[in-house]
């Protein structure tokens, strides 16, 4: 092979060669910068190229949980047939859609999806974060047929100052969560859940003199679960967190006390809470699935993730409403999940979001309510979750009809929470920082006998009324 | 300091050839061009730490003076000072993080030290021992974590530690759910997945140390212990200086063992660092604010700890 | 493995070789072996072994030392729900870019400071060093809004790669590394290489590069395995499931999985480092002893 031979006079001088080799060099990085960012701008130019419209939308299940992400793609799939302009570009964000720091850093890097999942408290902090759309103008009966029969307050949650900035596909309250099998093991009326706190003592000792590291109740208090199941428990016994105004702390009182009292008479007097503490959703579901926890706070669907993510059998599960006082709880810890829409978006592009979760979240019969689906699959059906539609609507009636017709779990393991309905309390304002102190007062009472709960109480107080005087944000 | 240098002699340079003599202009030009060339050679390295270290350092101060709120960016004097030292954990935060930094001194800086001088008196299995300090060093920080979180640190008797002190009818402990237990068994997690990179720079070091300094010491009379005191350790002074410096900016930044052994902050707060406090007010109270001036307060710390370890060792030579 | 008369350490090879104290080294050599292999390899035994245990032998007083009833199932759930294959790549990927943006760009600065000296030299040095007494923790909230919008081009760089190799370049101690070397190479070297003619992109690449094999190998090791260890930054920039390392894919993975399976990852996501290591064992280990840093 000959070697091409320049004429002499056109060889590069050597500073000529290092001014090229820069340029290149300049060109290449600015090249794969462009294409870093290349990789991101699909929402930028992708809102209706060739009358195609593209929407991203995050909280797609996770691998992990093989049928639901089966369910989600045969959805998107059957809704993109449905509406061939539509693209519908699913995103995974992890099990726990909204993680507070992945949620929190999400919305910072202005990295959320068009469409995105939060929770029915993250509005405040979706707001002071300026990347959230307000949609008001477009969300009515046409564009979300069941709109109307939606849950007032559920929607409520997601509006200000007459404005709506997202849509509710999910609500819920907590109840008592318990285990049949050990229940019957431990001679206990599998039909008859405790009712009140006491009653949750009683039961708890008899479950956890099984033996075989079995315990008889759980609890959360480490990353700021611990705060979160505190304030559901006070407000039980129908104390709150903080003033009405917003402006103190209002647990240091006996309400407060009881409920770490009891905690602690369960872990060191009882001995039926475990040995091992310090733990947070997973760590709690974890030994559920396994069958070594006989009762825990939560919500209904609890037993999904405990049957779907931690290896565990839904027909081992019961629920019943929150322990009270002396009967009846006085109020219970209730939330809810939405999709906001981000600021920015195409009008082409919000109607597609709508029509996407009128689709898949709030249609009888579709998406998350198709129960024909999800009968045979490990998704329990028949659990009272989501609250969705108001009672007496037409949406309700027809969900309410194909939940008990297709139901796989006995739909009277849920009838004492169901049937029992407690008066429902939203979260306190700073709640994520109100949690994290909350933890350390849980955390002593379930790993240190010689806590002194009034001394945790107070500096509690004391934290929490710094956290609300300096003002927080929100969330 | 010293470094690894060209080993070898430099290469014999053949004859010297004399310099044209140089006139003004083409001298003033060829410097001009000689700084050019040089500039073109440092241009991406100081972008790249004009952009993500320098232009941080002012920008973190500024920030720290800011609040941002739904877009809109308002100065606000020591606002954000003010609330992050009321914020319910930072005396806490400070006192575990300087507790664990002088834990980690004791046992995560002498440890190594010792483990290096007792290899390198090894004639056998040297290679083996090596390998095993340092296997650790090569598994993911999350992986060596998990192991210590789910196995080691088990508050049953079914953990693999209470497991072992039971076996000699020791006392067992509850790890991470005592507050007392909390932090040295973070610095024993720690100590155990990164001693293997300072063993190995000891080695580097003690190899260093001549043989003859041993061989006058041991003539005269002195013991092993001697040794160590009046040879190894003045002839690793430096070495030592240096790492303790670096062991202990490392340690001020601890973060991923509160994280993943006690779930954040631990029982009763006996875990928060500074570090898990910067990132909790980042990104779970939506406080980016309040997270920088957290920051500025380390910098300033360590800023104060670096001033006194330059006098204290500026003084000892 | 010969005993190496030639250096003299701490205690002399003659009085290891004597009576009494022969019986003493081979004591304590014995025990220092076993100790050893106890401390830093039991516990990955530990971990491989109990992650074949089920949920119930886990939990089991006292445990057991060898699975009663091994089991795969957690080790495959790990490696299907987790996806280990993609987040190892992209640790190795984003390892391997942090490497070669360092070994261009920080050599080059390295290489203009040691060797070209352009003015002001020094005063860029004075300010890349000071960067060291700066630790990351300090710059992670600023660097973090930074990235999320560059000044002047204003891309954002999340689930960018270069958001870890970028900020990577900006390595004092690497830089200072390359340099110290860099000076020990005799100017005669240089003016020679210049007499003839030669740029000093030529001189770099063909006379000072090959000489400075050593150190570019400890500058390698660090820059993976700053990459390998690093956690909370990758955490913050590469949010995304496709674009985790493995360090923040596992933790990730553990807020929703029962804990063999956690730890069966764990152990997976270990194993190709560790084979690296045992087959470049013996490079990785003088190029760290030989003197990276020495006393």
């Amino acid at each position: 092979m000959t070697q091409p031979e320049f004429p002499k006079g056109r060889t590069m001088s050597a500073p000529l060669f290092r001014k090229v080799v820069a340029v290149a060099a300049a060109a290449g990085v600015a090249g794969l910068s462009l294409a870093a960012c290349s990789t991101k701008s699909d929402d930028d130019g992708s809102s209706s190229a060739g009358g195609k419209v593209t929407i991203t939308v995050d909280c797609q299940p996770v691998a992990a949980q093989k049928e639901l992400l089966a369910n989600w793609n045969a959805d998107v799939d059957a809704f993109q047939k449905e509406n061939p302009n539509i693209e519908i570009k699913s995103v995974s964000v992890g099990t726990q859609c909204n993680n507070p720091p992945d949620f929190t850093a999400r919305l910072q890097g202005g990295t959320t999806t068009d469409i995105f999942y939060g929770y029915m408290t993250d509005l405040q902090q979706v707001l002071d974060s300026g990347q959230v759309m307000d949609i008001t103008e477009y969300v009515n009966s046409s564009t979300v047929p069941t709109w109307d029969s939606v849950d007032t307050g559920a929607k409520a949650t997601f509006t200000e100052g007459g404005k709506v900035y997202g849509i509710p596909t999910k609500n819920y309250s907590m109840g008592l969560v318990y285990n049949k099998n050990l229940f019957q093991q431990a001679g206990l009326d599998v039909k008859n859940p405790p009712k009140t706190w006491a009653e949750v003592r009683d039961a708890a000792k008899k479950i956890s003199a099984l033996g075989n590291g079995i315990a008889g109740y759980s609890e959360y208090s480490a990353g700021n679960t611990g705060g979160w199941h505190f304030t559901a428990e006070i407000y039980s016994l129908g104390g709150q967190m903080v003033t009405e105004d917003g402006k103190k702390a209002d647990f240091n009182n006996p309400m407060g006390k009881q409920v770490l009292q009891t905690l602690k008479d369960m872990r060191f007097t009882d001995n039926s809470v475990g040995e091992k503490q310090l733990l947070q959703w997973p760590d709690l579901l974890t030994n559920a699935g396994a069958g070594n926890v006989g009762m825990f706070i939560g919500a209904p669907d609890a037993t999904t993730a405990i049957v779907t993510q931690f290896q565990g059998k839904y027909q081992d599960w019961a629920m019943g409403p929150m322990p009270g006082q002396d009967g009846p709880a006085k109020a219970t810890l209730g939330g809810g999940e939405g999709y906001f829409f981000k600021k920015g978006l195409s009008k082409e592009q919000v109607e597609a979001g709508l029509k996407w979760i009128a689709y898949q979240k709030l249609t009888p019969g579709k998406g998350q309510f198709d129960y024909v689906r999800a009968k045979p699959q490990d998704n329990p059906v028949g659990l009272p979750q989501p609250q969705l539609f108001t009672v007496g609507s037409p949406a309700y009636a027809q969900e309410l009809e194909q939940r008990k017709a297709n139901a796989n779990v006995t739909v009277d393991d849920f009838a004492a929470f169901e049937n029992n309905p407690v008066p429902v309390k939203v979260e306190p304002p700073n709640a994520q920082a109100i949690y994290a102190v909350l933890d350390a007062a849980m955390s002593a009472v379930l790993t240190d006998s010689k806590a002194n709960i009034d001394q945790l109480l107070k500096t509690a107080e004391e934290k929490v009324n710094q956290v609300l005087a300096t003002g927080g944000t929100g969330s | 300091m010293a470094t690894i240098t060209a080993h070898g002699k430099p290469a014999e340079v053949s004859g010297s050839r004399p310099l044209p003599p140089a006139r003004r202009q083409s001298r003033r030009r060829r410097q001009l061009r000689n700084n050019l060339t040089g500039y073109a050679f440092l241009v991406g390295a100081v972008v790249c730490f004009a952009v993500f270290s320098w232009y941080p350092m002012v920008r973190g101060i500024i920030m720290s003076f800011q609040r941002t709120r739904r877009g809109e960016t308002t100065w606000v004097g020591w606002d954000n000072y003010e609330r992050i030292v009321n914020d319910p954990s930072f005396w806490t935060a400070w006192k575990n993080t300087f507790y664990f930094t002088a834990l980690a001194l004791i046992l995560g800086y002498a440890v190594p030290f010792f483990v290096a001088i007792l290899l390198n008196e090894f004639r056998h299995a040297k290679g083996y021992l090596r390998i095993l300090v340092y296997l650790p060093v090569m598994l993911p920080p999350a992986s060596a974590l998990f192991l210590f979180k789910y196995y080691a640190y088990d508050p049953s008797d079914a953990g693999l530690f209470n497991a072992i002190l039971k076996f000699f009818h020791l006392p067992t402990s509850e790890w991470m759910q005592s507050t007392t237990m909390t932090m040295p068994a973070m610095v024993i997690a720690s100590t155990w997945m990164n001693m293997g990179a300072a063993v190995l720079i000891y080695l580097a070091a003690l190899q260093n140390i001549p043989g003859e300094l041993y061989e006058a010491a041991e003539i005269d009379g002195a013991g092993i212990w001697r040794r160590i005191w009046n040879v190894t350790i003045p002839q690793t002074k430096l070495i030592l200086s240096l790492m303790a410096m670096l062991q202990i900016v490392a340690t001020m930044q601890l973060f991923i063992e509160p994280l993943i052994l006690a779930n954040g902050a631990g029982t009763q707060d006996s875990a928060t660092s500074v570090a898990y406090l910067i990132y909790q007010h980042g990104f779970f109270q939506n406080d980016l604010n309040g997270a920088a001036a957290l920051g500025v307060i380390m910098l300033g710390v360590l800023a104060g700890f670096s001033f006194v370890y330059v006098r204290l060792t500026a003084r000892q030579d | 493995m010969a005993a190496d008369s030639g250096t003299r350490t701490l205690i002399s090879s003659a009085q290891m070789r004597r009576g009494r104290g022969r019986y003493i080294y081979w004591t304590l050599l014995t025990v220092v072996v076993v100790v050893f292999t106890l401390v830093f390899l039991g516990p990955l035994y530990w971990m491989v072994t109990g992650a074949l245990k089920s949920g119930q032998e886990i939990a089991q007083t006292p445990p057991t030392l060898w699975p009663e009833d091994p089991r795969l199932t957690n080790y495959t759930d790990a490696w299907q729900q987790l996806d280990l294959a993609k987040l190892l790549f992209n640790t190795f990927y984003y390892a391997f870019g942090a490497l070669v943006f360092q070994l261009v760009l920080d050599t080059a600065a390295a290489y203009a400071l040691s060797k070209l000296r352009p003015a002001f030299g020094n005063v860029i040095l004075g300010l890349m060093l000071a960067t060291l007494m700066i630790p990351a923790m300090v710059l992670i909230i600023p660097q973090y809004v930074t990235v999320i919008d560059l000044p002047i081009l204003h891309v954002n760089l999340l689930d960018s790669p270069l958001a870890l190799w970028l900020p990577a370049v900006a390595n004092a101690f690497n830089i200072f590394l390359l340099k110290r070397f860099f000076d020990s190479i005799p100017e005669e070297i240089m003016s020679a290489a210049v007499m003839d003619g030669a740029t000093p992109l030529r001189t770099l690449w063909s006379i000072i590069l090959p000489m400075s094999r050593p150190i570019l190998g400890v500058v390698s090791i660090f820059a993976v395995t700053a990459v390998w260890k690093d956690f909370l930054w990758p955490k913050l920039v590469m949010p995304s499931p496709e674009t985790r390392t493995v360090s923040v894919g596992i933790y990730a993975f553990s807020g929703g999985t029962p804990m063999n399976v956690v730890v069966a990852a764990a152990v997976i996501a270990a194993i190709p480092t560790i084979v690296f290591f045992l087959i470049f064992q013996r490079s990785i280990m003088s190029g760290l002893t030989a003197g990276s840093l020495k006393g």
